[in-house]
């Protein structure tokens, strides 16, 4: 083991130690939070524009306190989910390539049936597929080509699916996370256009899209609260301390009543505001407490698209839709967990594929050998030997 | 070796006494414990014929969620047609075929085991009838360690008695009592318990 565990003991006894302070400084900045969500729970309009100075959840027509109880849902009704995973391109491996697989299930509730899995994977090896203006796809690149293939497998499932209420779901965020440093604004908007065609196709086969984040971490309502703390004033807010800075907002939603949801916010993200609005789609979210009576609160952020936000059976379809989902597992929709399992490029699968690249490339007379650097890790990663006493 | 025989699952791992299969669980029709199989040799043609001693569904993780939770049917079928969820079925060698003559079975263990990935198949009753009109496979049962032995031989003979016409399945059943007999002189104890479970089939 090259891991001396021995010498981490007192930096772990530490951690515990400050984990557990910092959990109490919390339960003490929560109950600020919910004090300030009662206290400003109207003051909605008012915080609309400073809040998007600032990056903080934008408010909509709902009181920011609204509990909206678990809706009834559909006798029938269909959930989509898909999840992606990838293979990074290795310039020490045999060749130049990337994989990105995505998984997906169609899940009949009160069809007595069996799920259809699917499974599509996709090799990039051509010169086209592995530069993007110049640049290597890998890291966020390959991210944003994941995210358009899952969304893009969505909507082609949503457009065969036979007519009644459909909820095509994916795992994280809808709002396509492209590093705006990395890339030309161009280049960023053409990505954004792709993902947002998906989001109109799955909208034209009647059905509705839902983004689903477990355990979020996101700090936007609290950020508003201590906008709303300080009367709306966004440069006060820019300048002074934010006491709940670091406090997620899923602290302050805990006691939402089981399968119920919070208000409905819009996200502060500037993507959303240059890209999604303007076409429709602007991202809302909500958070949604999972967990059925007597069991501890089990808090999930949920973003949709205006069209679903804004049309009550599309959101109470949404809603239900993801807590029956959840409930099967117990805190995470059913769908997603199979998705993900479909998605997945295991350790032996990852080497019987790398193996069969190697065949293919012999067979096409191409020699492959690895970098010295990954060949030597082949033999040093396997676990050290001891010999004798 | 018949064209209709069914396969079972593929060699996961092997060696001269036995081997394990994985199958998955949408396979209709698992042989049950006792059964009569086979696996292709190294050599062509060649084949080790062995029993089955052990089926168990590996653990999952995942099915565990649904245990206690009581989860709809949707949930039931997904995980029983779509995830594969392999079952091992472990196999004692009791026999061997060289492939020079098909009909020549030796029981004794194999030379070599079968290799990784090679299908297993169940017997059809002409096997079986032909595996056993002789009983030195008896021997390597009743000394097999990793197996229920007495069992496994009262199963194994109650598949090749119901593989006769029912007019020759005393007969048989006779023949093998006398062989077990025979073995088991020395431990009438053992002898008695095997006798009583050939006169339940």
């Amino acid at each position: 083991m090259t891991l001396e565990l021995s010498r981490l003991t007192g930096q772990m006894r530490a951690m515990g130690d400050e984990l557990a302070a910092r959990e109490r400084q919390f339960d003490d900045l929560v109950v600020l939070a919910r004090r300030w969500l009662a206290r400003y729970a109207d003051q909605g309009a008012r915080l609309r524009h400073p809040a998007r100075a600032i990056r903080a959840a934008i408010p909509t027509n709902e009181s920011l306190d609204a509990v909206h109880p678990l809706p009834a849902t559909p006798e029938r009704f269909t959930v989509i989910a898909a999840d992606g995973s990838q293979i990074q391109p290795n310039p020490h491996g045999a060749a130049l390539y990337h994989l990105i697989n995505v998984g997906s299930l169609v899940y009949r509730h009160g069809s007595s049936k069996a799920p259809a899995p699917h499974s599509e994977p996709s090799l990039g090896y051509a010169e086209a597929d592995m530069y993007e203006n110049g640049r290597l796809v890998s890291g966020n690149l390959l991210d944003v080509r994941r995210d358009l293939a899952e969304i893009t497998c969505l909507a082609d499932l949503c457009a065969v699916e036979p007519p009644g209420p459909t909820v095509a779901l994916v795992d994280g965020t809808l709002v396509l996370w492209v590093l705006e440093e990395r890339s030309s604004e161009e280049w960023r908007r053409d990505k954004v256009t792709d993902y947002m065609d998906q989001l109109t196709r799955i909208r034209q086969a009647g059905a509705v899209v839902a983004a689903f984040v477990s355990r979020p971490r996101r700090a936007e309502v609290t950020r508003l609260l201590y906008l709303a703390s300080l009367e709306g004033d966004a440069d006060r807010a820019r300048q002074e301390p934010n006491p709940l800075e670091r406090l997620p907002d899923r602290a302050v939603f805990r006691d939402l009543p089981p399968g119920a949801r919070s208000a409905l916010f819009v996200s502060p993200s500037s993507i959303n505001y240059d890209y999604y609005h303007p076409a429709g789609h602007a991202v809302h979210f909500f958070y949604l407490n999972l967990s059925e009576e007597g069991r501890d609160p089990v808090i999930a952020r949920i973003e949709t698209p205006v069209w679903v936000a804004g049309t009550p059976e599309r959101l109470a379809l949404v809603h239900g839709a993801i807590v029956a989902q959840a409930r099967i597992t117990g805190d995470y929709p059913y769908a997603l967990a199979r998705a993900d399992e479909l998605a997945f490029i295991g350790g032996p699968e990852r080497d019987a594929f790398e193996e069969m690249v190697a065949t293919a490339l012999l067979r096409a007379g191409v020699r492959t050998t690895l970098s010295p650097k990954a060949y030597y890790k082949t033999l040093t990663r396997q676990g050290r030997r001891k010999y004798g006493r | 070796m018949s064209d209709k025989n069914l396969q079972v699952g593929r060699v996961l791992r092997a060696g001269t006494r036995g081997f394990t299969i994985g199958c998955a669980v949408m396979q209709p029709d698992i042989p049950a414990f006792g059964s009569f199989v086979w696996a292709e040799g190294l050599t062509p043609g060649s084949a080790i014929y062995g029993l089955i001693y052990d089926v168990s569904v590996e653990d999952d993780p995942f099915v565990r969620q649904f245990i206690s939770a009581n989860p709809p049917e949707e949930v039931v079928r997904d995980q029983r047609e779509n995830r594969q969820i392999p079952i091992e079925v472990s196999v004692l060698a009791v026999g061997c075929n060289d492939g020079q003559d098909a009909h020549a079975v030796r029981q004794r263990l194999p030379a070599q085991p079968p290799v990784t990935l090679d299908w297993l198949y169940q017997c059809t009753g002409d096997e079986v009838r032909a595996f056993t009109t002789r009983l030195d496979y008896f021997r390597l049962v009743l000394e097999a360690r990793e197996a229920p032995a007495d069992e496994l031989l009262a199963a194994s003979l109650r598949t090749a008695a119901a593989a006769r016409p029912e007019d020759e399945r005393e007969t048989f059943l006779v023949e093998a009592g006398r062989e077990l007999a025979r073995l088991l002189s020395g431990d009438l104890v053992r002898l008695e318990g095997l006798l009583r479970r050939l006169r339940n089939v």
